[in-house]
């Protein structure tokens, strides 16, 4: 296990530095002046110029690419050219609502993908089948933008059941504030007993987590099925069946183990590009996390910026990834002996 | 081991902490708006973010906010008041007949958030601070010296005559700051970046998270006791998407929403019981045409193309009816306006006509850029590229950020788009010597002339009116029309329409009337429940 983790880092620090190259060369191709965005277009030519300078950007560009490594090793990932604060101060700010927002989607997507996977393969064509295959294919098919939209309307523009945006009300805000121990708001209202708060933001966290969960939802519903199809033809199912074993257990203890590997990975995959999902889904939502400030900086083109979230999704994926091998390798003996 | 009790349990268990969850969630009810029927808090949703909290650098759109924390000499009414002008930190001012010399005399009894009193002092500091860093220093170029001749009097001596009143009225670079700041400042340019904040203004700055809120608060010792806010505490959610603020005001999680999506403003008004309120802006649309190669460097071919544009259509479709036509590249309302400036109407006929004269009878091609962030630009240049292909005109359109159409047009014209299309507004109440000079005016680099036009005539003009607006305002304004004419004929540019500024105000709430000459900021002061 030891060998595969570190095998396993080795080869994603590599994936790293090539994504930094990557990144920082089409950002530098762009046609885009990096002073006008951090002053303005109105800005006279004598600033914008004493701007590049400040910043660096009149350098070539190999000692900009090598300046980026070093900052990248020493904590310093550049200033956010519209807000001109530190970009990691600007998400490390918003990762903890992103990450909530996140842990609830994929707990939902996950429970219940498998879940509904487990009751689709139960009678392969019948009804219950052919009502999760159209949730799973809607919820990877409809966009995240439009399935967000749409729970608004339904949920607050119709039904007023839920609140709109935002991840705590103003009245949450002002009358029970949030005491900061982790910096996970959720977290830290449920671990100080601010349970007026903690319901609060439960409430406001069931849209953005059910829009998110949606195409992960599908997904692992789907793959599921198809494993537990495959895994329940087997012999050995088959034999315990025949012993007597109550199809419940066959199902949901022996034949569902066997199943999960295969939506391991995709639930890994899944979480990965959940994270790229939530750009969208915290727009609608007045999320504030870090796809809202995502989306303003590829929209300005704030190179820092959107080279410090390239490196925090591709570093989200492969996180994911090695978690899933790590797992799939706690449940397969198999891989753990290859 | 009984499996059995085991999963019994397990499943209990389960119960009990859904039962527990669902008992927490249903006594929350959906979030109602803060308390600003009370009077306590007015939430507020609005799409300005924070680029800087720097009242000297200052040039975006924090200036939401700056504009209610810090004040300028004087404040620029809107369009139609029985003033022009409010006096704020300069009680009176007066120039001198050559327009050489402007007096401020300095309000007594006002003190800055952090204490410190506002003498003549502290107005030549934060003067003296635009003039050397500003984001819109360029508004002092006509300044020679600046001096406090006592504690109550600071004196302008200008190189050339302007519109000083309307400079130290601007939204940028005009805000009179505390002189501690400005000294911690002047050494560390990070300084107030923090959330720190040095005003005069009805509010102080409370609390700020980047990117989510900005919480201002009332200033218990704001001098204009008469104008002091009714809401102590106004909590700003940053919003930068319209259709979000639009489902918070429509589900009561804000008293107030600063943008909302213009084709849905109708239905929302209904919705929230509120009024739509349409008032002019600074803000115009226009596109440049590239005069340094052919067909855009022939007059004849850019009037065919004015010829052919359907400016009502692109006013109801980009802008759902909200703007009119422009008379030429200052937005209405704005200094030096005119409706005696012609304007194109759309003749297909003509613009062919003119196409032929011109040795184009056949048609042409041209490439257009537009701001693919805009939603206005993006729903009325198609209406464009029709009406040009009835013309015979075939329009390549492509759709860029701002920033990268900004650097193909300025970085070699001869490989530069053929249109540009550019959504603008003047930095101050001077459009004079900002549109009709930064756009129009030759240059050897241009800077914001992107059609590259050069006429000796125009320069003329707009220079001997800018020289003008400080001492004779009526003269300079003849002088500016007199340009704008020429410009019109001349057509660098396509000068579609001015857009307004639509909001909804709520029943329940009493908003004061939007000011033009302060685009950004919506003041919260005046704000009250309606009665």
């Amino acid at each position: 296990m030891t060998r595969l983790i570190i095998r396993r880092v080795g080869s994603a620090l590599l994936v790293l530095l090539v994504i930094t190259l990557v990144v920082f060369i089409l950002s530098r191709v762009i046609p885009s002046d990096p002073a006008v965005v951090y002053a303005g277009p109105k800005a006279p030519p004598e600033e914008l110029a004493r701007i590049r300078t400040r910043l660096g950007f009149d350098r070539p560009l190999p000692i900009q690419y090598l300046d980026y490594l070093w900052g990248l090793v020493t904590g310093n990932w550049g200033d956010s050219l519209s807000t001109k604060r530190p970009v990691l101060l600007e998400l490390g700010t918003r990762l903890p609502a992103t990450l909530e927002l996140l842990f609830a989607a994929m707990l939902f997507a996950t429970v219940f993908g498998i879940v509904l996977g487990v009751v689709a393969s139960k009678r392969p064509g019948g009804v219950a089948d052919g009502a999760i295959r159209i949730l799973s294919i809607g919820g990877v098919s409809m966009p995240a933008f439009w399935l967000g939209l749409l729970l608004q309307v339904l949920f607050v523009g119709q039904l007023h059941l839920l609140p709109a945006t935002g991840a705590f009300s103003t009245q949450t805000q002002y009358l029970h504030p949030i005491a900061n121990v982790t910096g996970f708001p959720l977290f830290d209202s449920l671990i100080t007993g601010n349970f007026v708060a903690w319901g609060d933001g439960m409430t406001h966290l069931i849209l953005p987590a059910l829009t998110l969960a949606a195409y992960p939802l599908g997904l692992i519903a789907r793959m599921t099925r198809a494993s537990m199809l495959e895994v329940l033809g087997q012999d050995y199912v088959f034999t315990a069946n025949a012993y007597g074993v109550r199809s419940f257990m066959v199902r949901w203890r022996l034949a569902l183990k066997n199943a999960l590997p295969p939506s391991m990975t995709i639930i890994g995959l899944a979480a990965a590009y959940a994270l790229t999902g939530t750009f969208f889904v915290e727009v609608v939502f007045n999320w504030p996390g870090i796809g809202q400030f995502a989306s303003t900086a590829m929209l300005s083109v704030d190179y820092p910026s959107i080279m410090a979230i390239t490196l925090l999704g591709a570093f989200g994926y492969l996180v994911a990834n090695l978690a899933v091998d790590l797992v799939q390798a706690r449940l397969d003996p198999r891989v753990r002996a290859s | 081991m009984d499996v059995t009790r085991i999963k019994r349990g397990r499943l209990a268990a389960l119960g009990i902490a859904a039962a527990v969850s669902l008992a927490a969630l249903s006594g929350c009810s959906p979030a109602s708006s803060g308390t600003g029927a009370d009077g306590g808090v007015l939430t507020v949703a609005a799409s300005a973010a924070v680029t800087t909290w720097d009242p000297v650098a200052s040039f975006s759109t924090e200036a939401l906010y700056l504009g209610n924390i810090y004040e300028p000499l004087l404040w620029k009414n809107p369009e139609g008041s029985t003033e022009a002008f409010t006096p704020a930190i300069a009680e009176k001012w007066e120039t001198s007949a050559d327009g050489l010399t402007w007096t401020f005399h300095i309000r007594k009894g006002v003190t800055f958030h952090d204490g410190e009193k506002v003498d003549a002092d502290a107005v030549v500091g934060s003067i003296e601070a635009a003039r050397k860093r500003a984001g819109a220093a360029f508004i002092w170029a006509p300044l020679d010296t600046v001096t406090a001749t006592d504690a109550s009097t600071v004196v302008m001596k200008l190189k050339y005559s302007a519109p000083m009143d309307l400079v130290a009225a601007s939204t940028y670079g005009a805000w009179i700051v505390a002189p501690k700041a400005l000294a911690a400042s002047a050494s560390n340019d990070k300084y107030f970046e923090k959330g720190i904040e040095a005003g005069t203004g009805p509010f102080t700055l409370k609390d700020y998270e980047p990117g989510k809120k900005v919480v201002l608060q009332a200033y218990n010792k704001y001098w204009n006791t008469s104008k002091a806010p009714h809401y102590k505490i106004v909590d700003i959610s940053i919003t930068p998407d319209a259709v979000t603020a639009q489902q918070m005001l429509t589900a009561k999680e804000v008293d107030f929403a600063t943008t909302l999506p213009l084709e849905n403003v109708d239905s929302v008004a209904k919705q929230v019981g509120g009024e739509v309120r349409a008032a002019n802006s600074p803000f115009n649309y226009l596109a440049y045409f590239n005069t340094t190669r052919a067909p855009l460097n022939d007059p004849k071919v850019r009037q065919a193309l004015s010829y052919a544009v359907p400016y009502k259509d692109l006013i109801d479709v980009g802008v759902q009816g909200y703007g009119t036509q422009s008379h030429g590249p200052v937005p209405k309302g704005i200094f030096p306006y005119s409706d005696q400036v012609p304007q194109y109407k759309q003749d297909l006929d003509k613009a062919k006509a003119l196409l032929a004269e011109s040795g184009h009878a056949s048609g042409l091609t041209l490439n257009l850029t537009y701001a693919s962030e805009n939603p206005a630009e993006a729903r009325f240049v198609p209406l464009i590229k029709d009406a040009f292909a009835k013309i015979g005109v075939t329009l390549n359109v492509t759709a860029e950020l701002f920033n990268q159409q900004w650097e193909k047009a300025k970085a070699d014209p001869a490989n530069a788009q053929d249109i540009f299309v550019v959504y603008y507004w003047p930095t101050y109440s001077d459009a004079g010597s900002d549109n009709l000079n930064s756009l129009f005016h030759s240059s050897d680099k241009p800077f914001f002339n992107l059609s590259y036009w050069k006429n000796a005539e125009y320069d003329a003009l707009v220079d001997k009116a800018g020289t003008l607006t400080g001492s004779d305002r009526a003269a300079a304004q003849a002088t500016y029309e007199k340009a704008m004419d020429l410009l019109v004929k001349q057509a660098p540019g396509l000068f579609l329409f001015d857009a307004q500024s639509v909001t909804i105000v709520p029943k329940d709430l009493k908003v004061q009337k939007f000011n033009e000459n302060y685009p950004f900021t919506t003041f919260f002061a005046p704000i009250a429940p309606a009665a």
